[in-house]
C-alpha cells in the first residue's frame, strides 16, 4: 500500500541472492498491494524511470545548508559510500526528529505522481523547504528510496526477466505472454497493471509491441565439437539492437531497452513506411561508413541516440543504417517458431522483393546482414580475429535449427567476441620498465576487491599510449606509499579496464585465479576505486567460460 | 610546543610506547613489558616478557593462547606505579575485560581509549568517562555516515531474518570473541526461540564468558556431521574466516549474513559476498567518538586505528580542539 512496503521490498531484493526467493518476494508484494502501486513498483524495478529531479550534488549542498555540515565532510563520506542518495540517507539518520505529522502511509503512487513531480514546479527556495519537510515527515526507513528517486539513481538487482517470472507465477500464464506485455513503454497506471495480469489473452493487444528479444550467450568450448555446418555466422555489430516493426501500416522502432525511438531516426521510419508488406525485423542500427561499407564507431552513434527530430544536417553527418538479421513476423504471421535457416530464406526473399518493388531506394538505409562461411572452427577463429578490421566486435554464431525464443536461451545464439573478458581493476604496484621504457614506471600490477581488501590479480605492461604512460609515471611518483627495490606500492586510486583472453583457477596466486594475456584497454578516470570489480566478478567470468 | 619525542606517550615502530616507563601498549612485536587493552588478536603478540591487563582480559587471553604467558592483572580503577608513573585500567565497553588505560605523570593525564563503544552491551562493563589532558583515541568509524542503531533493533532484525526463512539454515558470521557473545545475549531476548549453534572457537569463548559471570545463552557446538534437517530454521554463529572456502559445503540451503559496522554501507555489503549485513559494531560510531572527546575534556587529541583525517579536521574547525597527527 505504501512507500514503506516498497522500501521493505527494496531491502529484501537487495539482500536476497536466490532467484527463486526474489520471485517469491515479488509475488507476495504484488499480491498484497493495489494495482496502481504495483504498476509504479514495476516501473521503478525495471529501470524505466530514471528521471532526475535534482542532482546528487544539489542534494548534498542542500543537506550541507540545512544541517550546517561542511561540504568537504560530505564529500569525504561520499568517497566511502559512492552514492549521493545513500550518503545523505546515512547522514540524515537521527537528524529529523521533528514533531511534524509523519507521512507513514504515503502511497508509492502519491509520492511518484504528485509529491515529487510537484517539486519541479517550485522555485529553488520553495523546493528546498519542501525537500526538508519531506525528509522530516517521511519515516527514516524510506529516506533511501526517496533520495534515490529524487536523484534518478534508483537501481536494484532485479532483471525484467524476474518481474516477468513473478507475474507469470502470480497469474499462471506463460512467461512469453507476460514478457510480451511488458515490452514497450510501460506507463504506470491501474490499466497497465491490470492489462499485465489479465488472465484472458487477446493477441490483438500486443499489436504495437515488439517481441521479447533473443539474446546471445558467451561462447562455450563445447560448441566447437559440433559440425561447423550446423551454424550460421554473422559479424557482431556494436550498434543499437532493435526491432523494426511495421504493422497495419505503422512503423515503430523499438530498442532492446524497450524504448520507442522513432523520433531519433525519422529518415529510417520514413523509408521503411514505403514497403508494402507488414513485418517485424530484428537487427542492429549503426552509423555507417558508406565508402568503406563498414560501421563507424559507437561514439558516433551516440551523437544520434539521444537527439530527437535531428536536423537534416545531422542526418547527413551521421548517416544511419539498419542491418537486419532476422524476420520474426510477416504480414501478421508470427514465424518465430520457424527454424533460423528458414527464417533466413524468408528474410532474403522479402528483402530482394522490397529492393525491386519499393519506389524509393531503401538500400541506402536498410540492408540484411551478410553471412560468413568459415570452412572449419580454426577458420572461424581467423574471421573473429579479423573482425577489428571491419569495426565489428567478433562473431555471432547461430544454430541453424533454432527457433526465436525469448531471453538468453542457451544453445541458440552465441557471441564470440574479440575481447571476451574485461574487469575494472585498481592499480596497486608499479615497477620500472627496461630498454626503451627505462626510467619510467611501465610495469603495473592490478587488484580486485575481496571484502575490504584489494587483492592482486594481474600484471600488465601494454595498452597505454606514450602520453598516458608519462602522465601515469608522474602520478606514481607522487603517490608512492612504499618502495621495495624497483617496485613501488601505490595509493589505491586509479582504475583501469583490464582485458584478457582466458581465466582459470590457480593455486599459485593469492587471488586464486590466473589470466592469460592481460592488457590495459582503458584508463577509467571516470571510476573511483570503489567502482572496481571484485574477485567474485572474476570468478563469475570463470563460470561462464570453461 | 613540545616535539613528538617529548610526549609521555608516542608512536614508535608503529606502536604506542611510553619511554619513561619503558612500556608498550598492545605491541605488534615482542617487547619486554606490554599493557594489553583487550584480548583480540590484533592487539596481542606472542613473545613479550611480561603482559599487564585486567583480570578478565588475562583469563580470555590464556583461554585463547594457553597458560604459557606471564601476565600480571589489575582491577578496573586500581592504580599501579611504573617508574613513578601512575597507571590504571578503566572500562572501555568494547568487549569483556576491555579497557582504556590512564597514565598520570607530574600532574599530566594521558588516556589511551583502546577500542571502545558507548552503546549498551550486557556482556561487558559500560564505558567509563575518564577526564584527561591528552587523549589517544581509536577512530575506526570516524565518519558521520556511521551511526549505530540500538542493538536490540538489530537483534530483532536478525530474529526476523531467521524466522522468515524457516526452510533455511541461517549462518551469521561474527568475531568469535565479544561480538558473538553480545549477539547471543541480544538474540536470546528476541522472539527467536529456535536452536542456536556455534563454531568451536565461539563456543569456547561463550564458556569463558559464563565462567566470568556473564549470562550467555547456551549454544550447541556445531559438529561437521550434523544432519541437514536438524539445522533447518536454526541459527549458526561462525567466525568470518570460515565464510569463504569449503567449510560452507557442510551445509545445504543456507542464507548468510555478516554482523559488522561496515555493513551499514550498501557497496560494502554488496561486495562482502554475504546475503545480508547487520550493522552492529563494538566500536564507537561518529557521535560516540565526538562524545568521548568532549566529555574527556582533553585539550589535545591524537587518533589512531582508522582514517582520522576527516574527524581531525572536523574537531579543529568545529570544536577548536587541538588534534595532532601521530607519527614516529
Amino acid at each position: 500500500m505504501s512507500l514503506k512496503k516498497f522500501s521493505e521490498l527494496f531491502g529484501d531484493l537487495d539482500s536476497i541472492n536466490s532467484t527463486n526467493n526474489k520471485i517469491e518476494v515479488l509475488k507476495n508484494y504484488f499480491l498484497s498491494n493495489d494495482p496502481i502501486d504495483n504498476s509504479w513498483a514495476i516501473y521503478l524495478l525495471t529501470g524505466k524511470s530514471n528521471k532526475r529531479f535534482i542532482s546528487g550534488r544539489y542534494l548534498k549542498n542542500l543537506f550541507s545548508q540545512i544541517y550546517e555540515y561542511p561540504q568537504w565532510l560530505i564529500d569525504t563520506c561520499y568517497l566511502k559510500v559512492g552514492d549521493s542518495a545513500e550518503v545523505i540517507t546515512l547522514l540524515l539518520k537521527n537528524k529529523t526528529n521533528s514533531r511534524k505529522k509523519k507521512l507513514s502511509n504515503i502511497s508509492l503512487n502519491e509520492l511518484l505522481s504528485k509529491t515529487i513531480p510537484a517539486l519541479s514546479k517550485l522555485d529553488e527556495e520553495e523546493k528546498n523547504i519542501e525537500i526538508k519537510n519531506l525528509w522530516e515527515r517521511l519515516p527514516e526507513d524510506n529516506h533511501l528510496i526517496f533520495n534515490k528517486i529524487l536523484t534518478g539513481t534508483f537501481r536494484v538487482g532485479v532483471s525484467i526477466g524476474l518481474i516477468t517470472k513473478s507475474i507469470s507465477k502470480l497469474i499462471n500464464i506463460e512467461e512469453e505472454i507476460i514478457s510480451h506485455r511488458l515490452m514497450g513503454d510501460f506507463k504506470p497506471s491501474i490499466d497497465s497493471y491490470e492489462f499485465l495480469i489479465n488472465k484472458n489473452i487477446n493477441l490483438q493487444e500486443l499489436n504495437s509491441k515488439p517481441f521479447p528479444f533473443l539474446l546471445a550467450n558467451t561462447i562455450e568450448d563445447k560448441i566447437f565439437k559440433n559440425s561447423i555446418n550446423d551454424f550460421q555466422f554473422e559479424w557482431k555489430y556494436d550498434g543499437i539492437r532493435m526491432q523494426l516493426i511495421k504493422r497495419s501500416g505503422n512503423v515503430s522502432l523499438w530498442t532492446r531497452g524497450q524504448e520507442l525511438v522513432n523520433e531519433s531516426f525519422p529518415e529510417l521510419v520514413e523509408k521503411m513506411s514505403h514497403i508494402k508488406d507488414d513485418f517485424v525485423l530484428d537487427g542492429e542500427l549503426l552509423v555507417w561508413n558508406f565508402k568503406e561499407q563498414i560501421p563507424f564507431d559507437f561514439s558516433l552513434l551516440q551523437k544520434r541516440i539521444n537527439r530527437k527530430s535531428p536536423h537534416r544536417s545531422i542526418q547527413i553527418k551521421y548517416p544511419i543504417i539498419f542491418i537486419s538479421y532476422d524476420l520474426l513476423e510477416i504480414n501478421g504471421k508470427d514465424i518465430r517458431e520457424f527454424k533460423l535457416e528458414n527464417r533466413r530464406i524468408e528474410l532474403e526473399k522479402y528483402f530482394s522483393k522490397w529492393q525491386i518493388k519499393t519506389e524509393n531506394n531503401i538500400s541506402d538505409i536498410f540492408k540484411i546482414c551478410d553471412l560468413i562461411f568459415p570452412k572449419d572452427w580454426p577458420d572461424a577463429l581467423t574471421y573473429k580475429e579479423k573482425s577489428r578490421e571491419n569495426n565489428t566486435e567478433g562473431l555471432i554464431i547461430k544454430k541453424k535449427t533454432s527457433t526465436y525464443a525469448s531471453g538468453r536461451k542457451k544453445g541458440f545464439w552465441w557471441k564470440y567476441k574479440v575481447d571476451p573478458m574485461q574487469l575494472d581493476a585498481v592499480l596497486i604496484y608499479a615497477k620500472g620498465g627496461s630498454g626503451r621504457r627505462a626510467g619510467l614506471y611501465t610495469d603495473y600490477s592490478f587488484a580486485l576487491w575481496k571484502d575490504k581488501e584489494l587483492i592482486k590479480f594481474a600484471s600488465a605492461y601494454s595498452g597505454l599510449t606514450n602520453i598516458e604512460i608519462k602522465e601515469l609515471d608522474k602520478w606514481i611518483r607522487k603517490n608512492t606509499i612504499e618502495k621495495f627495490g624497483p617496485v613501488r606500492s601505490l595509493k589505491p586510486e586509479m582504475v583501469f579496464e583490464i582485458s584478457f583472453e582466458k581465466i582459470q583457477n590457480s593455486k599459485r596466486h593469492k587471488s586464486g585465479i590466473a589470466v592469460r594475456f592481460p592488457r590495459i584497454t582503458k584508463w577509467r578516470k571516470d571510476k573511483k576505486i570503489y567502482d572496481a570489480d571484485s574477485l567474485e566478478n572474476a570468478y563469475a567470468l570463470m563460470k561462464k567460460i570453461p | 610546543m613540545r616535539t613528538k619525542r617529548e610526549y609521555l606517550i608516542r608512536y614508535k615502530d608503529g606502536n604506542l610506547y611510553c619511554e619513561l616507563a619503558d612500556i608498550w601498549i598492545d605491541p605488534s612485536k615482542p617487547v619486554k613489558k606490554a599493557l594489553i587493552t583487550h584480548a583480540h588478536f590484533d592487539h596481542f603478540t606472542f613473545g613479550c616478557e611480561e603482559y599487564i591487563s585486567t583480570k578478565e582480559t588475562a583469563i580470555l587471553l590464556k583461554e585463547r593462547v594457553g597458560d604459557n604467558i606471564k601476565i600480571k592483572t589489575f582491577e578496573y580503577g586500581e592504580e599501579f606505579k611504573i617508574n613513578g608513573i601512575n597507571i590504571s585500567f578503566h572500562p572501555s565497553g568494547h568487549i569483556l575485560g576491555s579497557s582504556q588505560i590512564r597514565f598520570i605523570f607530574a600532574e599530566e593525564k594521558w588516556l589511551i581509549s583502546g577500542d571502545f563503544k558507548l552503546q549498551k552491551d550486557q556482556t561487558c562493563k559500560q564505558y567509563e568517562i575518564v577526564k584527561t589532558d591528552y587523549l589517544i583515541s581509536e577512530c575506526t568509524f570516524g565518519l558521520p555516515i556511521f551511526k549505530w542503531d540500538e542493538s536490540n533493533k538489530i537483534a530483532n532484525d536478525i530474529s526476523k531474518w531467521i524466522t522468515n526463512s524457516p526452510e533455511k539454515t541461517s549462518l551469521l558470521f561474527c568475531y568469535s570473541l565479544g561480538k558473538a557473545q553480545r549477539l547471543l545475549n541480544e538474540i536470546s531476548q528476541t522472539n527467536y526461540k529456535g536452536n542456536i549453534y556455534s563454531h568451536g572457537s565461539i563456543h569456547k569463548m561463550n564458556n569463558s564468558y559464563r565462567e566470568l559471570g556473564i549470562d550467555i545463552k547456551d549454544t550447541i557446538k556445531i559438529e561437521n556431521k550434523k544432519k541437514i534437517d536438524e539445522l533447518k530454521g536454526s541459527l549458526i554463529l561462525l567466525p568470518p574466516s570460515l565464510s569463504k572456502g569449503s567449510y560452507l559445503k557442510n551445509f545445504k540451503n543456507i542464507q548468510t549474513a555478516f554482523a559488522s559496522g561496515w555493513m551499514s554501507i550498501r557497496a560494502l555489503r554488496k561486495r562482502s559476498g554475504y546475503d545480508k549485513g547487520f550493522a552492529i559494531s563494538d566500536h564507537a560510531d561518529w557521535d560516540g567518538i565526538l562524545e568521548v572527546v568532549k566529555k574527556s575534556e582533553a585539550k589535545n587529541v591524537f587518533f589512531h586505528h582508522g582514517d582520522s583525517e576527516a574527524l581531525s579536521k572536523y574537531l579543529v574547525e568545529k570544536e577548536s580542539i587541538n588534534v595532532f597527527l601521530f607519527g614516529d
